[in-house]
């Protein structure tokens, strides 16, 4: 448990610290998740408790943005003036890249070959 | 007595009891979107700090332990998405297609009607990453000069949205195939897509998770490329 703790909070600060001596733009918890990747790639073993751990958080992330949500109390000028274009432009870019993102999908799918659940798919 | 308003203790003990009651309510509304428990505890907290004047800077110090666990649980996503290989290396080209497609649709489809409406900068900063799961949304939208807070409350929209929408417009839209409306409703709408997705059929909640999971890299990591060019 304290281990798969350790790796999650190490790949973090790996993040950090690459994003803060390279410049990189990316926030560093998204570069720490691709150092996860790579260790997940370069270390292959039995790994449940860190299954465990990241299921729990990913199940209560809802909670741990709730402070920040309640920061729009501070929001308020913006929101009155800009709310009915943040509105507009939320709803219509929705359902955009919802169907974008399908469409597209299906028209390149289309075109490969079924999946072979034979094969290796199954692993 | 009023030592304590200022302590962790107060108000995280009354975020977690706020959030379970509005938890309850979100289960007994069989997980409608518009029941999500952070669209209903976040009023009710804001009506409390309101009415015993309490500065949202004394609260959001008191609940910082919340607010941490956000960057541990974005490092987590690698876990689904390494899970997913197969399935990744298997559908590379239309996931990689759709993927590219639906996130540049969704920052430039929010970014242009915005600037329309004439936001400022900050604002546009925080629309610009309103696809992905909300800590990468914040986390991106902070980089970018834009406002966390306003980023939270966007990404939380297009999630009802996209939650509400999907089955309605994809069906219209005569998509058939399980994997591309899941990841179609991942891409465009997160966690809440994915949610939405499982109640409706396990194969489009599993493709729905990878694209809330693969657009948050993708999308973070346009938007950086676009703000390094600017």
């Amino acid at each position: 448990m304290i281990g798969a703790i350790a790796l999650l909070l190490v790949c973090q600060l790996g993040g950090e610290v690459i994003h803060r001596l390279t410049g990189l733009p990316l926030p560093g918890s998204v570069i720490g998740m691709v150092l996860l990747l790579a260790w997940l790639a370069f270390v292959p073993r039995e790994r449940l408790t860190l299954t465990q751990v990241t299921g729990w958080l990913t199940a209560h992330l809802s909670i741990m943005f709730v402070p920040a949500a309640v920061g729009v109390m501070e929001e308020g000028a913006i929101l009155s003036r800009h709310g009915l274009g943040i509105v507009v432009a939320v709803a219509v870019s929705t359902l955009l890249t919802l169907a974008v993102t399908a469409l597209v999908f299906r028209a390149v799918a289309g075109r490969e070959p079924e999946p072979d659940d034979s094969g290796e798919g199954a692993s | 007595m009023s030592g304590l308003i200022a302590t962790p203790l107060l108000w995280l003990a009354v975020t977690l009891a706020v959030f379970e009651g509005a938890d309850i309510l979100s289960r007994r509304s069989g997980r409608h979107p518009l029941c999500h428990p952070v669209l209903l505890a976040t009023p009710v907290l804001i009506g409390v700090l309101l009415a015993t004047k309490t500065p949202y800077a004394t609260y959001a110090e008191a609940t910082q332990v919340l607010g941490f666990l956000l960057g541990p649980a974005v490092v987590g996503l690698a876990v689904p998405i390494w899970a997913q290989r197969a399935t990744i290396r298997r559908l590379a080209k239309p996931l990689a297609c759709a993927l590219l497609a639906g996130a540049v649709t969704a920052i430039v489809s929010a970014v242009g009607i915005v600037w329309l409406f004439g936001a400022p900068a900050e604002i546009i900063a925080s629309i610009a990453p309103r696809a992905t799961t909300t800590p990468v949304g914040m986390a991106v939208a902070s980089q970018l000069g834009g406002i966390p807070a306003l980023a939270a409350v966007i990404v939380l929209m297009s999630g009802v949205i996209g939650a509400m929408t999907a089955t309605p417009l994809l069906s219209l839209l005569k998509i058939r195939d399980y994997r591309a409306r899941g990841f179609a409703v991942g891409v465009s709408a997160h966690g809440f897509g994915a949610a939405r997705a499982f109640q409706v059929d396990q194969t489009a909640g599993a493709f729905a998770s990878l694209g809330m999971a693969l657009n948050a890299v993708a999308t973070a990591t346009i938007l950086s490329i676009v703000a390094s060019l600017i």
